[in-house]
């Protein structure tokens, strides 16, 4: 053997083996898994969409959850209403997943999923539907209940797993009712209400363990803060009202964030649908309290 | 070509093989194989995102799960047990949401056997 055919034989196996050593490397490190979906929503504050995605084989059922994306232009480029593909990479050292190669796959339902597809969505200033709820107790409410308070409504499915779609939701409006705590004549002139748009499984036992853990364990917030269900056809129609989306599928549910204020007379004063903070709510609801001409009643109609 | 030269080129080769074959044994150590690598990536999908990260959004701060089993205790004070932490993921508790229908029964068990090996 030559020297030259020498050098290229070494070269040769210096080369596989230091492919095999990065191969094996970047396999171990970093699981792959192809995924397709469909755009719900994203934060480009923090970078994340959330993909309502088909079945990832040998990994995860269909479902819909949020993604971390490294690239911030991408997250940009993506709206609600595309089909995409991508790689889920989930890192073997416990770290955060993220999805990589994101490519929009289809953009025509882009319209669709625009909120003008709202017919029935409410006006400010438009007086609230007013539906029987069945709050954690067992007992019928209505938002008619509260005319005289300023009441802030939210949505949620206590099973949600997203922490920043429901948990975020109720704990942001768990800070608004401690902070109006503090101040008697504004906590007693205001009302929060969430309402599940899980009736099946959200049953007043559910929702009153639920309350309670934002609650801190004490029940005599039920009295400012009611937790309710309703049938899915009253739901349907207090959802269209207030401009909310949400369907089911399989296990879980899709949804979009909405808080809609009610002022002191029973119309719709304001919505909030992903931008806002607990302090903004807060401030909000009392400005809001403040308008209330007469003394809210002492929640006659409710029997607790 | 010199015998010095072809054996400093044969060394040079055989050394980088073995760093190379140690290096694949290395990683293989650290790399969990199947249901506890798939309880890793379930861990990582649905639990970590709460009990891992900071999120100043929440009502509470969800308990890290490292040495979750190494306690005779959970945080909430349970005896800690297979049951018991399959019931939590499964029914829930406090403010943390039942993953009830959303994970399987294999699920459940690939992340009981993963977070086994949390120490």
């Amino acid at each position: 053997m030559n020297l030259r055919k020498l050098k290229f034989t070494s070269v040769i196996i210096l080369c596989a083996v230091s492919f095999v050593v990065m191969a094996a490397s970047s396999q171990t490190r970093n699981k792959r898994y192809n995924l397709h979906g469909k755009v719900l929503g994203k934060n480009t504050a923090t970078n994340e969409i959330t993909v309502k995605h088909d079945d990832i084989p040998g990994f995860m059922p269909a479902m819909t959850m949020s993604f971390k994306i490294k690239n911030q232009a991408v997250v940009q480029e993506l709206q609600p209403g595309d089909k995409i593909a991508a790689d889920l990479v989930v890192p073997s050292d416990g770290s955060d997943y993220w999805l990589e190669n994101v490519r929009i796959t289809d953009q025509s339902g882009r319209q669709a999923a625009r909120p003008t597809a709202r017919p029935h969505m409410l006006a400010v200033g438009e007086p609230a539907p007013d539906p029987p709820l069945t709050n954690q107790d067992g007992n019928t409410v209505r938002l008619s209940d509260f005319k005289g308070k300023a009441l802030l409504v939210t949505f949620i499915y206590t099973r949600c797993p997203m922490p920043n779609f429901c948990p975020r939701l109720s704990s942001q409006f768990a800070r608004v009712h401690d902070a109006l705590k503090k101040t008697p004549d504004d906590y007693r002139k205001t009302h929060l209400l969430t309402i599940s748009f899980d009736p099946k499984y959200d049953t007043a036992p559910v929702l009153r363990k639920y309350g309670l853990a934002y609650l801190d364990n004490d029940a005599s917030g039920f009295a400012h803060w009611d937790f309710a269900f309703t049938t899915p056809g009253d739901l349907r129609k207090l959802a269209d009202a207030f401009g909310l989306e949400y369907f089911e599928e399989g296990n879980q549910i899709s949804h979009t964030m909405n808080i809609v204020l009610i002022s002191p007379d029973g119309t719709v004063a304001r919505y909030w649908a992903t931008e806002w903070t607990a302090v903004e709510l807060e401030k909000a609801l009392r400005e809001q309290a403040g308008k209330a001409t007469t003394a809210p009643p002492q929640n006659a109609a409710r029997s607790r | 070509m010199s015998r010095r030269s072809k054996v400093v080129i044969f060394a040079v080769t055989a050394l980088v093989s073995l760093a190379a074959l140690a290096g694949y044994l290395w990683l293989g150590q650290t790399q969990f194989v199947g249901d506890e690598a798939q309880g890793q990536a379930l861990f990582v999908l649905h639990c970590a995102d709460c009990h891992e990260n900071e999120n100043s959004d929440l009502h509470k701060q969800p308990p890290k799960l490292e040495g979750l089993f190494r306690s005779k205790t959970l945080p909430s004070g349970a005896p800690a047990t297979d049951a018991q932490v399959r019931k939590t993921i499964i029914e829930g508790r406090k403010t943390m949401p039942a993953f009830d229908q959303r994970l399987s029964e294999k699920d459940v068990d690939e992340l009981v056997r993963y977070l086994h090996t949390l120490r």
